[in-house]
């Protein structure tokens, strides 16, 4: 047996685990919402308290992935290319005049879940894994 | 008075003059200075002011982006606010998108004149995507806050730079005072104080011996050095000038002679008292007021102003000898001398010359003056000739005639009653011809007898004859002197200026040639020059010419005359007879061209040729045992000393002929001459053993006397007795006479010019002893001679005449 085709498995074996978890974030809305897509720069906005409405006028209610999770700082990483630090710093600065506010804080993973379930016009990010028939996909991040 | 020229010596002293171009110049570069760091300054500030402005805005740059993303005009407000503490931020204005956030600004009293204000405005990106413009900030910076720091700075830099400027001006000034001005200062006052004369110098300021103050200082000491001896040569000059001028003056004033200044118009400036005797003026200081030189008592006033510009004009000495007239009436010949000094003016010197000139006058008129006659001379003639030729009035009044008169046979009086006499004569002559000419005509005696007459504007022929016959006419009464009445006449020889002559010896020679033709027609004649007699002259001259050239070219040749013997009946000798065989003009006879050699001294040449050419001959005839004798003609001119015995010897020497048979025939004319010479002459031939004929005997002044006393072997009988002796019973008793006395006297005869038979028969009865002429033979060349030898003598014995 040649070498070359056992070391191409071996490559793929040490980097299959990395590759499977950059993968396969979404950004997902509740299934009854009616948005059917969102740009990058509206999921920004939205997440981001620029807008909190959805093109069609539908408020907007983004829900952020627990804190001790790595979906979070994953999913700032992909959309805007900040640390979570960042993203508290940029909070802090904007809590103090209350024109605007993060997004809702979830517990757990399943609370997400929940929030996207049971607000109509929640948004939110999950592990395509986690995809069921509440929500809808309207943005597939590219990592 | 002080004050001002203090003053003025102040504001052009050299410290104040350098203190103003100093301060000028640094006042000019400060300003510059100044305004350049002005410019900077303002500039940088302004920059500086920019770039702080641009940190602040960096520094809130990520709160309002936030403020801009989230358009939070609360969050704008404050980051507003926080510039606004910034005293340099003048307000702020916050926009996001279209959306003014915030708009803040401080409270001043002069907001927004300036219109000029810096504002700087920044885009707000996206927090969160960069390069998404979402807003807008603008900062006014406060620009008086930025001037008042500018202003500050430049009161800074003006302070700095007066500073600077009144540091060196005070250098400057201060080290010029010590080292310029006070050297400069103690010169000047040296120098007034300083007697170069004495020998002081400037002194030498202190540490400038090898600046240029020392080498001024020097100079100064070198040029009052050469001041002063300039000086001292000046004074020197200027006291020999004094002790020459005295020296001149003293001359000037002591001369004899007269001097004078003038200037170039002719004005006196000064005078001595010699020309003042001179000229009969006041002495120079004496005299008051302007004298021209002019004024002067000059006969001709014109002269000496000419004279006076002349000498101007050529700038040269120049003189002449001018009269004035005295007021006692006396003329003075004055020497004028002229020299140039200078431009204006003249100095001039004058000599009384009168007595020179009266002495000069009086030889020049004794020079001009026949002595014996009291007449002009031949001098006087020509001048008065010269003078005619040049008035130039002569060919409007026609011109004048020149007569020469010359008495006839003069000599003959001189020699007959002796030299007195003969002056005595020509002073009467003198006087009978200056009564017949007028006055104003002229006489002159140019020598001996020959007189000459100018009648002036008497040209026509009539008139001319006419005064001619008068002055003929004149000599015809009979001259007394000392008791004896002397019968003398003159010829004339007339000649017309223009028409027979342009110069005097043109004039003179045809007015002779003239003469010459009178007399020799005669005499008590007169006679017009006409071209032909110059003709003839001119063909005289050229006969003269070619026979001067015949001896040279080989032109004369001997021909022989047969001289028969009757009483032997044979042929005894020969006259040699000499012909010139001219060019172009055949056989000339001798009496054509011995005359004219005779009285141009050629005959002593040609008789010598003659001498040799006939001893040849003889040399010839008798080396060929031929015994003849050969006579040969010789002139009276040629003796004595022509032809020397000593001549006849060494010819005959020279050819080797005995004497004894050449004859030597002369004429009587040689005893008309000296005769005591020719008498030796004679004796002394015929001691050498030649004979001697004599030729043409009977028609001159034969005295019977001297054939006793001459020593003559033979006599030729002229051939015009021999000629008429058959018709002339005279002519033939005279023939047979001189046959009978030539016997007594123990001399032979020769019939010349024996024509005939029967001239020869006469002959032959008279025992005339030799014959010779045409009936004979004509005379022939040498080489033809011996056929005519033997013809002769044959029909000597055979007695039928075959010829005649």
């Amino acid at each position: 047996m040649p070498i070359w085709p056992r070391l191409l498995f071996a490559l793929g074996l040490i980097l299959a685990p990395w590759i499977q978890a950059e993968a396969d974030m979404v950004v997902v809305v509740n299934a009854r919402s009616g948005v059917e897509r969102l740009t990058q720069d509206d999921v920004i906005n939205i997440f981001l308290g620029r807008y909190r409405q959805f093109p069609s006028g539908l408020a907007a209610l983004p829900v952020d992935q627990p804190e001790n999770l790595p979906e979070k700082a994953r999913f700032y990483r992909v959309l805007v290319n900040k640390d979570l630090p960042e993203i508290n710093a940029y909070w802090a600065r904007l809590i103090f005049s209350g024109k605007t506010s993060p997004p809702y804080q979830a517990k757990s993973a399943a609370g997400v879940m929940d929030w996207l379930a049971r607000n109509r016009g929640a948004i939110g990010y999950i592990e395509r894994s986690q995809v069921d028939a509440r929500v809808k996909i309207v943005l597939e991040l590219e990592p | 008075m002080r004050i001002p020229a203090m003053r003025t010596r102040w504001r052009h002293s050299i410290l104040f003059r350098t203190a103003l171009i100093l301060i000028s110049s640094l006042i000019l570069v400060s300003a510059i200075t100044i305004t350049a760091t002005i410019m900077v300054t303002g500039e940088r500030q302004r920059q500086a002011a920019n770039e702080r402005l641009t940190h602040l805005l960096d520094t809130v740059e990520s709160t309002v982006s936030i403020a801009c993303f989230v358009k939070d005009a609360k969050l704008a407000d404050e980051v507003a606010q926080g510039l606004l503490k910034n005293t340099e931020v003048r307000s702020v204005l916050i926009k996001a998108d279209e959306t003014e956030l915030t708009r803040k600004a401080i409270a001043s009293p002069t907001s927004q004149e300036n219109s000029s204000t810096s504002i700087l405005t920044r885009e707000v990106h996206s927090p969160f995507t960069p390069g998404k413009a979402i807003g807008q900030i603008q900062i006014e910076g406060n620009t008086e806050a930025i001037e008042r720091d500018i202003n500050q700075e430049i009161k800074f830099v003006i302070l700095q730079a007066l500073g600077q400027l009144a540091m060196v001006t005070l250098t400057l000034l201060a080290v010029m005072l010590l080292y310029i001005l006070r050297p400069i200062k103690a010169m000047s006052e040296g120098l007034h104080r300083l007697d170069a004369t004495k020998g002081e110098r400037l002194t030498m300021p202190k540490g400038h011996a090898d600046t240029e103050i020392g080498s001024l200082v020097s100079d100064i000491n070198t040029l009052a050095g050469n001041l002063v001896s300039t000086l001292d040569q000046e004074r020197t000059l200027r006291q020999q000038k004094e002790q020459e001028e005295r020296k001149y003056h003293s001359i000037f004033e002591n001369a004899e002679t007269g001097i004078f200044i003038i200037t170039q118009d002719g004005t006196l400036t000064s005078w001595n008292p010699a020309f003042a005797r001179l000229m009969g003026i006041p002495t120079n200081d004496s005299y008051k007021g302007s004298l021209n030189i002019r004024q002067l008592p000059w006969e001709n006033a014109s002269r000496i102003a000419e004279l006076a510009l002349n000498c101007h004009l050529r700038n040269t000495v120049l003189a002449d000898d001018l009269t004035i007239r005295l007021r006692t009436g006396f003329r003075r010949w004055l020497n004028v001398v002229l020299t140039p000094i200078d431009e204006k003016l003249q100095q001039g010197v004058v000599h009384d010359v009168t007595e020179h000139k009266e002495a000069e006058d009086s030889a020049k008129r004794l020079a001009i003056t026949d002595m014996l006659t009291g007449v002009a001379n031949r001098l006087g003639l020509e001048e008065k000739l010269r003078e005619l030729l040049h008035d130039p009035f002569i060919a409007q009044t026609g011109g004048f005639t020149l007569m020469l008169a010359d008495l006839d046979s003069f000599r003959r009086i001189n020699e007959g009653f002796g030299l007195p006499m003969g002056d005595s004569l020509l002073r009467d002559v003198t006087a009978r011809l200056s009564n017949g000419i007028k006055l104003g005509d002229t006489l002159a005696r140019l020598s001996g007898d020959r007189f000459a007459l100018i009648l002036q504007s008497v040209v026509d022929g009539e008139n001319i004859e006419h005064i001619a016959h008068r002055i003929l006419e004149s000599m015809r009464k009979p001259f007394f002197i000392e008791g004896t009445s002397i019968q003398i006449h003159l010829s004339l020889g007339i000649t017309i200026y223009p028409e027979d002559g342009s110069d005097i010896p043109q004039l003179l020679r045809n007015a002779e040639l003239a003469l010459d033709r009178a007399k020799a027609a005669g005499g008590n004649s007169h006679l017009f020059f006409d071209q032909t007699l110059a003709e003839a002259a001119n063909q005289r001259r050229q006969l003269e010419n070619d026979l001067r050239l015949a001896l040279q070219n080989n032109e004369f040749q001997l021909y022989y005359q047969p001289i028969v013997d009757l009483s032997e009946n044979r042929l005894a000798g020969a006259e040699a007879l000499i012909r010139w065989q001219q060019p172009g003009h055949g056989l000339v006879p001798p009496d054509a061209f011995i005359p004219m050699a005779e009285e141009i001294g050629l005959i002593d040449e040609i008789g010598l040729w003659a001498l040799d050419a006939g001893c040849r001959q003889l040399a010839q005839w008798q080396r060929e045992g031929i015994n003849r004798y050969l006579s040969i003609n010789v002139s009276g001119r040629q003796i004595p000393d022509g032809l020397t015995p000593a001549a006849l010897t060494q010819a005959a020497q020279r050819h080797g002929i005995d004497p004894a048979w050449l004859a030597l025939e002369i004429t009587e004319g040689i005893l008309l001459a000296d005769i005591s010479k020719a008498l030796a002459w004679l004796h002394a031939v015929r001691g050498l053993g030649f004979s001697i004929y004599l030729d043409d005997f009977g028609t001159g002044y034969s005295s019977l006397s001297y054939l006793k006393r001459f020593p003559i072997d033979t006599l030729k009988v002229d051939k015009s007795f021999v000629r008429d002796m058959s018709s002339d019973s005279s002519d033939l008793a005279l023939i047979e006479a001189v046959i009978a006395m030539a016997r007594g006297l123990n001399m032979k005869v020769v019939a010349e010019g024996v024509e005939t038979h029967g001239q020869l028969t006469l002959l032959r009865n008279m025992h005339c002893h030799y014959a010779q002429g045409y009936y004979f033979s004509r005379p022939v060349p040498a080489e033809q001679f011996e056929a005519v030898a033997t013809l002769i003598n044959t029909s000597l014995n055979n007695p039928t005449p075959n010829h005649a």
